[in-house]
């Protein structure tokens, strides 16, 4: 009898699952139980890594300490410009009459906590969650490009799903040439682009970026490269390897994007970024 | 020694049980953290085949259904997923306890690989992982790794049992 309940329960949980939203609470509820668990399971690694570390070698930290002053600095320079760049933009559209908006995207600093390298799935935990108003599909960053988007929260982690993930798929074009395609993932630290013809021109080396399509992922962010390109006989479509251009496995600190709003006036949103920033919040145009 | 044991209840040796659980979630997770982790078992359930098969007066079944709904929100399966495969393997052991509590540690090593594989069968039926050549040989070498970790697992058990019932 007990067997029978859980079996019905199981097939229950699982269409309840697939075909509907209702159990991103039941799986908050488990995340919030595995999280200590996770804590736990992370404690060797940190303790080796604590173990490993030279304490003493205080002139290299001084140094880095140094030569991340000078990188702070090249990158508030560089995003002066970009902000120039922006307001030029703007002027130039509103010159031409089209519509003079741009995306806004405010970003959160969060620390990974645990990250997972099964094949079957391929996920990293934050330790923003729901208090810190981390929602559902929003996209992950590094300094790199794309990690991913965030599948599941609870109210202090959140989970990102990564590109390569098997289950993942992002709409992305190839910048060179503009051409659209899905990018899946393999479980393998690799993604396939799909959905490419035969005749197209993309060729190894090439960057590809996330398109917008769809208005999970914001469009421009860099996400792969295309490695490999194979012609198979009897495939309309090409079969393309690109590594992903984020370091899913190396990134320690990675951004959370806000949901895009395309509408969001620019000028509102600068004076937006001006409050944001006294609440430690990054906030880019 | 051995007499106590078979007499102690589960209720007696409650807060084992569920300290057991708790270890062997965390060694799951851990698991997951490296490249290897196809190959190493699913120690959950292992623990749960273990206590079901020496502790005969619960069917541990409720036990194998709520770790099975953790090991979905751990590994990112759809919910209930492992908590099927969890139920479906505990039931199975229920059906026989009685004779795999008899058979030596060798024997019952023997058995669980079978069922290791057949969780790996359902497993790869159910989600169907992408396996490049190094996992597959990984995946599929798991109850391999099962017939080698379950003499450890039951010995090991079995003084914390032990023990417990002395006390």
């Amino acid at each position: 009898m007990h067997f029978v309940i859980a079996f019905i329960l199981s097939i229950a949980l699982m269409a309840a699952d697939h075909y509907s939203h209702f159990m991103g609470n039941v799986r908050s509820v488990l995340l919030t139980t595995i999280n200590p668990i996770e804590q736990i399971a992370t404690l060797p690694k940190q303790i080796y890594l604590l173990a490993t570390t030279d304490f003493t070698n205080i002139n290299a930290l001084k140094v880095e300490n140094q030569q991340l002053k000078t990188e702070l600095l090249l990158v508030k320079a560089k995003q002066q410009q970009f902000a120039n760049l922006q307001l030029e933009v703007s002027r130039l559209e509103s010159l031409l009459g089209t519509a003079g908006k741009m995306n806004a995207q405010s970003l959160q600093i969060a620390t990974v906590t645990f990250y997972s390298n099964n094949p079957l799935s391929q996920y990293l935990t934050l330790d923003k969650g729901q208090i810190k108003k981390v929602a559902i599909q929003q996209t992950v960053i590094d300094s790199e490009g794309i990690m991913g988007q965030i599948v599941s929260t609870t109210p202090t982690s959140s989970r990102v799903l990564l590109i390569t993930d098997p289950d993942h798929q992002i709409p992305v074009r190839i910048q060179r040439t503009g051409q659209r395609g899905i990018l899946s993932g393999t479980g393998h630290d690799t993604t396939q682009l799909g959905f490419i013809p035969k005749n197209s021109l993309v060729e190894i080396g090439d960057l590809l970026e996330s398109s917008g399509l769809g208005n999970v992922f914001p469009a421009g962010y860099p996400v792969a490269v295309v490695t490999q390109i194979e012609d198979k006989a009897g495939n309309p479509y090409l079969e393309i390897t690109a590594t992903p251009i984020a370091e899913l496995h190396q990134s320690h600190k990675v951004l959370i994007l806000s949901q895009a709003n395309p509408y969001l006036n620019f000028d509102e949103d600068l004076s937006e970024s001006q409050n944001k920033k006294d609440e430690g919040n990054a906030h880019v145009q | 020694m051995s007499s106590n044991f078979l007499n102690i209840r589960a209720s007696q040796a409650r807060w084992i049980i569920l300290l057991s659980y708790l270890v062997a979630l965390a060694f799951d997770t851990i698991a997951l953290l490296g490249h290897s982790s196809p190959v190493v078992p699913p120690l959950t359930l292992f623990f749960v085949l273990y206590w079901c098969a020496n502790f005969l007066d619960r069917t541990h079944l409720f036990s194998a259904f709520i770790l099975g709904l953790l090991s979905d929100a751990l590994y990112q399966t759809p919910l209930g997923s492992h908590a099927l495969l969890f139920s479906i393997f505990t039931f199975l052991m229920i059906r026989h306890r009685l004779r795999f509590k008899t058979y030596p540690v060798w024997q019952q090593a023997f058995f669980i690989g079978i069922y290791m594989l057949a969780y790996q069968v359902l497993n790869y039926l159910f989600f169907t992982p992408v396996l490049d050549s190094n996992d597959f040989v990984q995946y599929w070498t798991m109850p391999a790794a099962s017939i080698m970790a379950w003499p450890v697992l039951a010995y090991s058990l079995r003084r914390i049992s032990h023990s417990a019932a002395d006390s």
